[in-house]
This record gives C-alpha cells, structure tokens and sequence, in this order.
C-alpha cells in the first residue's frame, strides 16, 4: 500500500499560491480558514525560498495523540484524517501540529473554535466515499477517485509534489541530482523522521 | 525581534513552570540566540538558499513572511510540536494521576492513622456562632461547584479518552467531551469572578502574622496536647487562601490565554500556557481534595462552617479562640446566639 | 473502529454524489452553488430570474443520481501563457475544475488566479444587470432600455461634436473574435481612437520589435525555453506576472544548468530562482544594454556572420555603444562593471541565449527604445530565429497578443495593416463594405492652433488618441486637440480605469464626460470614483469563459475556448452587445454582412472565419475554427519542447500547437504555423521563416535583403523582397496560381494587378505559391539595428521625466516636447520643471508599480473573488528597511505616499523589506477603491464591490509618454513616503 507524503521542493516554489487557491476551489474552502499557505523564508534577501505548507499527514501523528477524544486516524495510504462528529474543537492538535495544520472556523464566544478543518489530502473523511455528507463535511474525495490531491496536481512549477512516499523522493532527487542544488524536503524530518538523503 | 521577544517570554513561562511544579517535566524548550540579519543591499540569489538545518540553528522554529492576516500562519514548521506532545500525552496522565491518587492515599492514611478530628465539648457546646456570613457562602459554593465542573472537564481532557471513552463508546464521549469543553469555558467565568470576591472578602483576616508562626510549630495542635491560638483563619487555612488565590489566578491567566487563542501570544507561548495549565491544575485538584478532607471528613463541626454558616463554639474556641474573642468583644451587646435558639433552617 | 480504506477505486464519481445530495436542502451558499445551480438561480434572482437559471435550477432539483459530468476547456482570462482550463459542468453548472495534463503550455498547472477562476464565473459580486446613475444612485434598468439610451445619447454627441469625440475603449480580456469587432465598430463608427490594455503594457514592444525584425511578438515561445542555456529576464517578474511560463524557465535552467540572469530595480520573487541577480536603477535599461555590448564588442563576443548575414546597421550602434564604457555605465546605472562584463560574456558565450523581457523594460517614455536596444543586444549575440533564443516577451492579459494582433490599437487596423489607403481598402473589401461608405463615416478637421486641417480621408489615416490620454483629449483645450472635438464619451470594454497613470486628471476627465459605459463583468474602478452623476451606464458582459471564441497567447498559438456555462446573470457576451449596439447605430446589418447572427448572437466561428479571409499579413489566415478545436481535442499529442503534433496523426499532424501565427494560406493548406519566428533552419512549411523584409529593399548604399542567408529549401538563395503580382511576374510563378485565385487577384488589383500582394490577395494563391517555392511570402530582409523612422534611430539613454538623478538631466535629457496622436507631449517641459524645481529633493524615493501574482490588471475582477482576495487583504508599499528606518516606519504600519504632481498621496501599509533597494520603492498596480485617503466602498453598486480596496498606485504615478506609442511611465518616477 502506498504511504502518502507532501514534498515541496523550494527551489521550485514561487509562491504563487496556486496550491491554497485550488484547495479552496476543490473543497469551497470558507474565507479565513487555510488547510494549506505558502511561507517565504528570508523574504527579500539572499536564499529567499519559499514553501508550501498543509498537514503532512505524519508518521506518528502529533495531533491524533494529543486529542483528547481521539478523533483522529490513518487510512491505509497512511493519510491522517479526523472526523468532525467527534472533534470538540479544542485546539491541543494544533499546539502539537508542527505545521500549524489544524485550521478552526471562529463560532461563538471568545474566540472559542469550531470543529477543526484541515488537509485531508484530498481524501474526505470517516463518511463513505464521495457521498454527499463526506464532502460536505470535508470537502472532495479525489483519492477515492484515484486522484491525487489537486494542490499538487495544479502547482505551477510542480514544486509540490504529492503521491507514495518513495516515488516523490525518488523524483526529488532526480532533479536535485540533474540540476545539482536542492534545500531539502522540508518538514519531512520532523513529520517522517526521515529524509530524502542524495 | 519578534522571535527574540517571543523567546523571552517562553523562557519567562518555561522557568515559572519548572518552579510551580518543581520538576522539570515542561516542553524541553531549546533555546539559542535570534538570528542577526545583516542588512544586504544587492542580494544575491545564488547565496546558499536557505535550508531546515541551517535555520534550525538559528532558532527553535522556521517561519518566514506570509500575505494573509493570520500570522501564526507564517509560522512554518514548529517542532515544539511534538515536545508539547511528549509532555502532554507522556508525563501529563503520570504527573495527574500521582498528584491527586497520591493525595487521595495521603488523606487515607491520615484518616486511618489519626482518624477524624472530634469536636471537644465545654460548656459552650451546643451555643452557635456565625462564621460564614450568607454571601460568604454563596461565594464559596458557587467557586466549589465550578471548581468541581472545571476539574472533572479538565480531567476529560486527559483521562477521558484513557478511562472514560473505552466505556461508553466515542460516540457518547464525544457529545460529552463537548459538553465537558462548553461546561469547562463557561464555568470558568464564574470561577474566576468567585476567585474575586473570596479574595477581596477573606483577604483581611488571611495576612500571615506571628500568631501563624506559632501555630505552625505546633502543627496546628498536632504536636503537644494544646491549641495553638488562632484568629479568624489558622495558619493552615490561610496556607488554602493563598493557595486558592495563587492558584485560581494562575488557572484564569493561563486560561483566559487559550480561551482567546494566540491574542497574547504564539504558538510557544500557547504550549506553556497549556503545560501550566494543567499542571497547576492537577496540583489545584490535589490541593482541593485535601481542603475537602478537612472541612468534612477529617474533622468534626468544621463543615457547619460552610453548611449553616454558624459553627459550635466550643469548636470555635478551641480552633478559632482569638477570633472568638474578638467577636464577642464586638458584639457583646448585640444578640448572641444562644443554644437551642438556633433558626430553623 | 475508524479505520477506513481507501481504494483508490470509485464507485461513483464524485458528481454524482453531489448531485445525489441535492435533496438535503441544508447546504450552506459555496457547496450549494457547487452542487446545483439550484444557487446560478439564486443569484439570478437577485436580478431578474433568466430562463437559462430556471432551467438549470429545475434540472438540478430533478437531478437525483447519475448526472452526466460534460468536461468544458476554455483558456484562463488571467494571463497570457494560455493555459487551458479544463472544466466539469453538471447541469449547466460549473462544479469543479480538472487539471489540464493534456496542454503543452500549462501541463495541469495553475496559478493562485487560475486555480481559482471558477469563482469567477460564479462571483456574487458581479455585476448583475444593466444599470445607470440617476443623480448619482445607481438604478437598474432593462438591457434595451440601456441600449437605447446609450446608441441616442451617442448618436447625439455624434451629430454635435463627431465620431472622434467618442472613445472607444477595448480589452485585452476581449476574444480575437470579440476584439476583432471592436476594432470593426470602431471603423464603422469612424473613428481611429479604438485601443486596449496592449497600449499600457507592451505597445512599445510591439512597435520596436516590428521595426527591428518585422512582427512584434514574442519569437519563441514558453515551451522553446526549456532549450536556452542562458536567460537574462529584464524588466520582468514571471514568477508572480508568468507564473506558468517559470515551470518551463525553471525546467530549463535545471535541465541545462542554464544561467538565470534576473536584471531588475527588485530582487523579485523571479531573482531568489536566478544564477545572478543584477540591481539596477529603474529607467536606466539602455545603459544596461550598450553596457554589456560594450564589453560584447570590446572583445570580439558578437556573432559576426549572423551580424553580416541578418542585421542592417550594427556600426551605427557600435557608436553609441562604444560611449558607454564600464564607468559611465555604473554611474548611471549602478551596475558594477565586473557584474556587467560576466553577464555580458555569458550570454554571448554560452548560447542559445534568450532575452525575456516584461513591463519593466515597456513602460516607460523609452519603452520603444528600451526594446529596441533589447532586440539589437539578441542580433549582435545572433540569438534570434532559433530554438533557445530569442526576445522572449511575455505578453499580460490572456489575449493582449490578440487584440493587438485584430487592432485594437490607435494606429491600425486588424492584423498590422495600419491605416493607409491600401488598409482600409483592403478590410473594406474583406467586409464587403464600399471604402467611401467607411470614409463617409469619419470627421473632417478643422484647422487648429496653426495647424492644417484634415479631409476625411486624411483623418482615416491618422492615428487616434492613445488611451494613456483620454483624459488629456477631455480636459485640454479644443485648440490643442487636433480632431473636431474633444472626447465626450467613453465606450469601455473590459477596461479598468485605475491602469492609467495620473488618475486624479482622469478623474477631471470623467467629471467633464457627457456619457460614460462602461461594459464589463464588473463595474471597475470608473464606477466607484465618484466623479459623476448622471449619464453612466454599466453594462454586464459575462467572463470569457461563458463564451465561445479564441484566444492568442504570448506565444502567438491561437486556442478556441468553449462556453463552459452560459452567461451568469442578466450578462451578455460582448458579441452580442456590439451586436446590439451597432444595429441600434443603424449599421448592424452592414457589419455582420458576413457573420452568420443566430438568434441575435452573433456566431464566434463566423467571425474568426472573417479574421482568416483578411489575415494574411500576419499569417492569421489559416487558423480556422475547426481547425483550431481539433487543437484543443488533441492537446495530448503535441509535444513539450517543439509543440509539434507527429507528421502522421490525422487531425493535427505536423501541427505546432495552436497554429502559432504567421501560419500561412488558406486553411486548407494546412501550414503548420511557426513555433519560432525567422528560423531559417527549417523549410517554411515546417515553420521556417526569416527577418521581414519590411522596410524597403535598400537605404543609402545598403542592401535591407538579407545576404547569403534563407529558410531551408528555398528557391531562392538569398535575400528577397515581399511576394506582389509583379515579383511573381519576373520569377514567372504567376503560372503557378490557378484561374480562381487569379481571378480574385484580378478583381483586387484592376488595373494595377502587380501592386496585389502576399497581404492584400484574398484568393490565398501568392501565399501557397510561395510556400511551394520554400520562400516567405513577406520576403527575405534583414533586421535594422538602425530604425531610420523612428525618433532615436538607434536607441539613446534619456533619463526618465522624474529622474532623482538631476544631475543626469543635462546630459541624457528626454525628448523634446512635441505633438503625437493629436496631442502635445510636454515631457520635456515637466522634466525640466521638475530639475529647476528640485523635486528629486523633495521627493528622493524612486516609484516603482508592478504585479503580485493573486492579482491581474486594474484588479476589480480578482480582488471581487473571495479565494484570491483573501489572500492579498491590502494594498501596501515596499520600502527598503534603511528608509523605513530614517522615517521610523515599522512593517505593517500605514504610511502616506505622496506624487510630485498635484500634491497626491495615497495611504497605504507599509511593507519594509530589503526587495527593494535603498531609494525605491513599489508598490502594486490592481488597487483600487480608495482615492487619496478616502475609502469610495459606498460608490460601487449594491453588491458589486470588491472584497479587497486599496489605493490606486496611478493616484501617484506621473507625466510621461512614448513618443512612438504614448506609453505611459509607471516604471520610474519619483515620491516621498512618511508614516500616517
């Protein structure tokens, strides 16, 4: 079975912001939340890069331990998704998302949060596969559909990559090795505790 | 700068952790010098571009520029993440349960070695004194019963799913936990405006004085066969005052940081306040279980204080013998209670 | 318990499902529009309910399962890479997009804009229905009641002040077919002042590009340059104007570890993906240029044969050249002159090499020049008319490259034929109009300020007012505008009115307008300026992507796009409305002669059908519209890099994509179009082609014909001049026509046959006979380094109007003041008011404008869709942090920034950043909605402002014209900022 990753190759990325627009497109993402942004580091100066970032769906996920009513699980593609049903909108997943994630609708009083909203990959959620209450609640199945998450799918530059895991890599490192620099695959150490070595 | 701001203040919060619970058991947080950006005029793209390891010398996290308002956003990879992790899902369920199982065993072993402190009998038995006046009490029951909702909804969050869930199924536990998380926001207003008013009310009789000290060696009449002399609060209850004030003022801060998310801080800023949080709390509830210990089962007459507000004398001179005295001073020509002539209730 | 797998195998799509829950009725807005259409009728009905929403809402009400999903492909509107956009319509509802994998150009990719360009067409903050101010409140009207009043109102401006005191305003966002006959209204309107966005972003492009080598487009293409070795991007900012194009930049800087050379005022978003990035100080582009040929020449770098061979006049430049030496360039510009040299020696040396070029090096009063120095650096490498070289120019809105092909422009008519007597009757005879009905229908002039008055036929033949200066020909005295009146009316198409520097004289201009429409999807920024009370009309016209037609992009490939859903609201196409409009003008039946108009819509087909029958000078002639959907049908079959379909596919065989004009003949002919211009390297029937000769066959002593150089396998081994009946008497290929097409040439010439041409004969015949000889039909010249007609010859420094470098003024003025497109142009004046008045002291920060990549153009469209708007919230300036910190600026905080002219200042955020050098500043160009400090929000229509306002950057920006187009000067004027 294949094990889902995102790899965003920086050297690639020109933060055009394709990805969070086709994401909102895909699933009518609502203003003011973001399942995926676009960061630039050292914006303006030398080595400025910049990277697109959603949830990494990590091996050994932070968020899924620290909620506190377990509202989170992993397919069999190793995508990390959560069911809104059981989310109480507390916000411990996105102290421990290294990413900044979780995404959470304001409702009611005092800032409190709504259900939480995040990437899934474009793989829906617990509800069967594309019916209508699973997109309603999380927006598009494509995997089901055998497609791959639109974000990637639409990058202009396909700097952001998504699929199996060893497949990225390997293209990845093709084209580090063909153009002879490349920045890492960010985030991979902290959310696969692994990286693409070349 | 921002960073650099940030970071002191993570280490402001980290050392007020790790001096509240006196082990070290906070987000291991590294810390290391903000990074210095020398001004370029002509950048040069061919410069290294940036990578994980290297920014990740620089500071504990990467952020960079982002264009929509949400700031947090800019944050790109925080691996604090997972340190908050570690803490929360590793040592908070351990830290919890040691506090208050350990307190729990603690009360026992007291009750079972000393047994429950009886009321001692002179002729003033049976005459009433009002101790608590009614919103007095109001004020205690009301910051009790909160006290109580935000403990067990607090404890939800980190036992619920180890204890609770697999017996009820998630699906219950969920419409609970939600309850359990809309409880523990609302009551905290209440809670906090109880923690107000018993602080402004008993902040007068609970300003430590000599006469503690003295009570304090004689361990509040444990040691030696005579009372240590006590106004209106003891020693020890004043101890329960400050407790609850520190304690309650830390709880509300803290809580009042995650109930308007990233207002006063980031994301760091946001795992220390939780790390706190419930660390206090657990110590809170602990602390708590032993004030309920003694103002019920541990000793005798001692709840009437709360109940009915007015306690036996007897039992009022010997624990409170200053502030008897003072009283009666005081209203030495007004009404007295007298035995048998207490109102029905 | 919660784990569920996931297979990867549908077992139904995703449509279905949607359209399966359509019954649930709980459906919050967004899922509900996606779902249905059920909301297409919800909006609808905010205007007036429309046959096509009922409809589709009770389709979508019935519709319970098993809906057929129709995928539609239409191009974006956003840009001019052309990518296709692949849509999935339920029920008449757009539901969803697909990436596009099977397009060569865009491979399944987007931008934020095109990622995001279904909401467009779904956009709640369109306009909805036709409306008009009463007394400064907006007031819905009918679509004839508007089209009444509009056609009496400017029939009565008409009698009173003539044809040319209406100015008609097009789109670069327009069709070819839809700019096409705008430019045909125009001259059936009889007026010459007909432009579009092309006049604010590459018209000094296109006109020092055409005067160098022949045509002004870009020579090669996105795909070709994954084959340079080196690129230097001038004056341009891919990665947020292109960002498509940078997949294929990227790629071929990786692929060949090719130099990436960024030269730019900013270390642009492009700059942090470059080998070198070279700061240079805005407005100095020609010290640039003459500075790397210095060290070119210097050291023997050029490519001497190609020099010999290709290229008139190159000593001329030597000259200039050899006056900027590597100090004086470095004094001027600021480049270091070791930098300079490396740069140089690269992209002479490790070639091919390709010269991209954007805004940057366009829009400025040197913009042709600017261009000029650009083409003349490529011909003495001998980087052109090959794969990897190339001018590169990326053209902006999705088919600026189109309309200016059709004509949308002050000084031609369709396809480059100008306006001489020979253009007109060339087009009266394609539109089967009498040429004197069409000269009947313009001004004659009265004698002006001393100067000498016009016939008709002498005002036919000049050019029209440049839409920079509208505003100027409304509010400067009669005797200084060379036409019967000033303008009184605009006709807007598609038009933003925030593009145009010195907004607060357009807002003079609007205020003294008799009639103002402005027929857009939305109601832009002359809706919202508050300048007006009465006499203004807004007139919905759906996206392009709600109509049929085709689309050029940068790369000259032609793309038809089809209608994805039909026209959102009361809006119309713009077909229909100039359909509407010129019946109502009394001419309907005679300009849609020969377009078929079925149920009063005109029929996009048609139209490029007219297009191909007169478009032989640009090789527009043979894109027909089958065969141009067969293209789109079989986008998977052309190739990455060569864009050529195999020799043996039966629909598109040996096709370059999108027929890339010139593609030559009749359709029939099946001429695969020309993915490289001036490729000498292949036949011309494979797309080979060479320098046009344009310009003569001789000039004081020299030949113009190209020597010793040709396409491959042609007839002719050398230089020749452009195809007529009389060349083709001498070489004897008459013979070769057939009786028809020599019939058609007969009737063209009467008794002047010799003068027919490759241009001007619409049998087709001189075309086919010339490519079965292997020749070009628009001959075999050589390029000019030395551009004899224009003002600067060969190109000369001028430093910009407000220089902050004075000092510089006496030596590199601009030019003298003098009169262009019936107006003066004073630049000479301002800029020597502006050093006597020492304005650079006062204003010390150079003003730059650009594009952020979530925006497009005056920015009313994308700033109205909530997915991209959310994205850029306000609109900000980038300051340099020394001068932010010399101000106590701190990022984010707001700042005033204020114009040396009429004391303007706009309020913006603060956006400190080293991007920008110390001493500049830039801020973006698609705000607007706030003037001055003032928020207009309440001027717009109910529900048709846009999401984000901001200051127009053009409250700011200053004097300055081209004196070949009238190009404005957003790129390099002056302004100071302080904290608000």
């Amino acid at each position: 079975m294949a094990r889902m990753k995102f790899l965003c190759d920086a050297d690639r990325c020109i933060e055009c912001n394709a990805c969070v627009t086709a994401c909102k497109n895909e699933h009518e993402v609502p203003w003011g939340i973001n399942r995926r942004r676009v960061v630039t580091l050292n914006d303006g100066k030398p080595g400025e890069r910049s990277v697109s970032m959603a949830c990494m769906h990590c091996t050994d996920a932070p968020c899924a331990s620290v909620c506190p009513v377990n509202c989170f699980y992993t397919t069999a593609d190793a995508v990390v998704l959560h069911s809104k049903d059981l989310c109480i909108g507390c916000g411990y997943c996105f102290y421990a998302c290294p990413f900044g994630a979780p995404q959470y609708p304001r409702v009611g009083n005092f800032g409190s949060r709504g259900k939480m909203d995040k990437c899934t990959y474009c793989a829906g959620g617990p509800e069967p596969d594309l019916s209508t209450i699973e997109y309603e609640k999380y927006g598009s199945n494509r995997l089901a559909e055998g497609k791959l998450p639109l974000c990637a799918e639409m990058c202009s530059t396909k700097a952001l990559l998504a699929g199996d895991g060893e497949m990225i890599a390997q293209i990845y490192k093709e084209r580090v090795i063909k153009r002879g620099y490349g920045s890492g695959a960010w985030g991979w150490k902290t959310a696969y505790r692994e990286t693409v070595a070349i | 700068m921002r960073r650099g701001r940030t970071l002191i203040r993570t280490f402001v919060a980290a050392a007020m952790l790790a001096g509240v619970a006196g082990a070290g058991a906070g987000p291991a947080l590294a810390q290391t010098a903000p990074p210095t950006t020398a001004p370029t005029t002509a950048p040069n793209p061919t410069a290294e571009s940036v990578n994980e390891d290297l920014l990740f010398k620089q500071a504990p996290t990467i952020g960079g520029r982002i264009s929509i308002p949400d700031q947090k956003a800019a944050n790109l990879i925080q691996p604090q993440g997972r340190e908050w992790r570690g803490f929360h899902e590793t040592w908070m369920p351990w830290i919890g349960a040691a506090a208050i199982l350990g307190m729990v065993v603690l009360l026992a072993l007291f009750y079972f070695t000393r047994g429950r402190i009886r009321l001692e009998h002179s002729e003033e038995s049976g005459r009433k004194i009002l101790r608590f006046n009614g919103f007095e009490r109001f004020t205690h029951w009301m910051t009790a019963t909160c006290f109580i909702i935000l403990a067990l909804s607090g404890l939800n969050y980190i036992f619920g799913k180890r204890l609770l869930m697999p017996v009820i199924g998630p699906d219950a536990f969920a419409t609970l936990s939600q309850w359990a998380k809309y409880a523990h926001v609302y009551l905290a207003w209440p809670f906090m405006l109880g923690i107000i008013f018993m602080f402004v009310v008993w902040l007068k009789d609970n300003i430590p004085n000599r006469i503690d000290v003295a009570w304090i060696k004689a361990g509040g009449g444990i040691i030696g066969d005579k009372h240590p002399h006590a106004e209106r609060f003891n020693a020890g209850q004043k101890v329960v005052f400050w407790m609850v004030a520190g304690f309650g003022a830390a709880m509300s801060v803290t809580g009042l940081v995650m109930l308007f998310p990233f207002a006063a801080t980031d994301i760091n800023g946001m795992q220390v306040m939780q790390g706190i949080h419930s660390l206090i709390g657990v110590a809170f509830i602990a602390a708590i279980l032993a004030h309920i210990y003694i103002g019920s089962l541990g000793m005798e007459g001692a709840y009437d204080a709360m109940g009915s507000g007015k306690v036996d004398l007897a039992w009022a001179r010997v624990h409170h013998d200053l502030w008897v005295e003072k009283e009666q001073a005081r209203t030495a020509s007004g009404p007295q209670l007298r035995a048998h002539q207490a109102p029905a209730e | 318990m919660l784990i569920k797998r996931k297979s990867g195998e549908a077992s139904r799509t995703k449509h279905q499902a949607i359209a399966a829950g359509l019954a649930s009725g709980v459906l919050d807005r967004r899922s509900f529009l996606r779902k249905s259409g059920l909301a297409a009728g919800g909006l609808a009905a905010a205007g007036t309910i429309q046959l096509g929403a009922v409809r589709r809402a009770q389709a979508a009400g019935s519709a319970v399962s098993g809906d057929a999903v129709t995928i539609k492909k239409n191009i974006c509107t956003h840009c001019s890479v052309g990518c296709t956009v692949t849509a999935e319509v339920v029920n008449g509802v757009w539901v969803g997009q697909e990436p596009s994998y099977a397009s060569p150009i865009n491979r399944g990719t987007h931008c934020a804009k095109g990622a995001a360009i279904r909401e467009l067409v779904h956009g709640e903050r369109r306009l909805k229905y036709p409306m008009k101010l009463v007394g400064g409140q907006w007031t819905r009207i009918s679509w004839d009641q508007a089209i009444d009043e509009i056609g009496d109102k400017v029939t009565a401006i008409r009698e009173k002040a003539g044809s040319d005191s209406v100015y008609w305003l097009g789109s670069a966002k327009f069709t070819n077919e839809a700019s096409y006959l705008f430019r045909k209204l125009g001259a059936f309107w009889g007026t010459n002042s007909v432009d579009h966005q092309a006049r604010i972003c590459h018209s000094t492009t296109v006109a020092g590009v055409a005067n160098t080598w022949g045509y002004g487009a870009q020579t090669n293409s996105y795909n070709d340059i994954r084959n340079a070795k080196t690129m230097i991007i001038m004056g341009g900012n891919p990665a947020e104007a292109h960002p498509i194009s940078m997949q294929h930049v990227l790629s071929g800087k990786e692929i060949n570890r090719a130099n990436m050379i960024v030269i730019d005022p900013r270390f642009t978003r492009t700059a942090a993906h470059a080998t070198e990035y070279v700061r240079i100080r805005s407005g100095t582009d020609i010290p640039v240029i003459w500075g790397m040929l210095w060290h070119i020449f210097q050291n023997g770098w050029e490519d001497k044969e190609f020099i010999r061979q290709r290229v008139y006049a190159m000593d001329d430049v030597r000259k200039e050249v050899a006056k900027w030496t590597p100090d004086e360039v470095e004094r001027v510009t600021g480049v270091p002159g070791e930098q300079l040299k490396r740069v140089a020696e690269i992209f002479a040396k490790e070639k091919p090499s390709t010269l991209i070029w954007c805004m940057g090096a366009t829009q400025h009063t040197v913009g042709t020049a600017n261009v000029r120095a650009f083409c003349i650096l490529c011909l003495a490498t001998g980087n052109v008319g090959k794969p990897g070289t190339g001018a590169n120019i990326f053209r902006g809105h999705t088919n600026v490259q189109g309309a200016t092909d059709l004509g949308l422009d002050v000084t031609t008519l369709p396809l480059y034929y100008g306006l001489v007597e020979g253009a007109w009757k060339h087009w009266a005879r394609v539109w089967d109009v009498e040429y004197e009905w069409l000269q009947s229908r313009f001004d004659e002039i009265p004698a002006k300020g001393g100067r000498k008055a016009r016939t008709r036929k002498e005002n036919m033949e000049a050019p029209g007012i440049t839409s920079t200066r509208w505003f100027d020909a409304v509010n400067l005295p009669d005797d200084q505008i060379d036409q019967r009146s000033p303008i009184k009316a605009m006709m807007v198409f598609g038009h933003g009115g925030n593009t145009v520097t010195r907004l607060p004289d357009a807002i003079k201009g609007m205020n003294k307008l008799e009639l103002l429409v402005v027929a857009d999807p939305h109601p832009t920024t002359f809706a919202a300026l508050d300048a007006r009370q009465d006499n203004t009309y807004l007139l919905p016209i759906c996206t392009t992507l709600e109509c049929d037609g085709s689309r050029t992009a940068s790369n000259r490939s032609i793309q038809w796009g089809e209608t994805i859903v039909k026209p959102a609201f009361e809006s119309k196409t713009d077909y229909e409305v100039m359909y509407r409009l010129a019946t109502k003008l009394g001419f309907g039946d005679r300009m849609f002669k020969g377009i078929a108009v079925e149920n009063g819509l005109p029929v996009a087909e048609d139209i490029l059908r007219e297009i191909n029958r007169g478009g032989w000078s640009t090789g527009y002639c043979g894109q027909s519209p089958e065969r141009l959907k067969a293209h789109m049908k079989n986008q998977h079959k052309f190739d990455l890099v060569t864009l050529r379909a195999p020799k043996d596919d039966p629909e598109v065989g040996g096709d370059y994509y999108g027929l890339p004009w010139p593609c030559w003949g009749k359709p029939e002919i099946r001429h695969p179009g020309s993915h490289i211009l001036y490729n000498t390297n292949l036949h011309v029937k494979d797309g080979g082609g060479c320098f046009r000769a344009r310009f003569g066959v001789e000039r004081n002593g020299q030949t113009l014909l190209a020597e010793d150089s040709f396409s491959k396998g042609s007839d002719l081994t050398d230089g020749y001049p452009e195809f007529t009946m009389g060349v083709f008497k001498k070489l004897g290929w008459d013979k070769d026509l057939t009786a028809e097409e020599m019939a058609v040439i007969t009737k063209i010439g009467g008794n002047n046959i010799d003068a027919v041409s490759w241009a001007t004969d619409l049998s087709g015949g001189i075309q086919r006979v010339c490519l079965d000889h292997g020749v070009v039909p628009y001959g075999n010249g050589k390029a000019r380094a030395n551009a004899w007609n224009l003002p600067d010859p060969v190109p000369v420094h001028r430093e910009p109007i407000y220089t902050p470098r004075p000092d510089l003024v006496a030596k590199y003025p601009t030019r003298p003041d003098d009169r262009q497109f019936r107006m003066p142009n004073i630049g000479f004046s301002v800029q020597k008011a502006a050093v006597d008045r020492e304005v650079a002291k006062n204003f010390p920060i150079i003003l730059t404008s650009g594009r952020l990549v979530e925006y497009e153009g005056g920015g009313e469209e994308t700033r109205s869709n909530p997915w991209l708007a959310e994205l850029q919230q306000e609109m900000f300036v980038e300051i340099n942090t020394k001068d932010a910190a010399d101000r106590g600026i701190k990022d984010g905080q707001w700042v005033w920034v204020s114009g040396p002219e009429d004391g303007t200042q706009a309020k913006v955020k603060a956006l400190v950043t080293d991007r920008v050098g110390k001493g500049v500043a830039f801020m973006p160009f698609h705000f607007s909605g706030w003037y001055q400090g003032k928020d207009m929000r309440q001027y717009y229509p109910a529900g048709t402002d846009p999401v984000v306002l901001g200051e127009s950057v053009n409250t700011i920006t200053t004097y300055g014209f081209d004196p070949v187009t009238g190009m404005q000067e957003p790129k390099a004027t002056l302004c100071q900022i302080r904290a608000a």
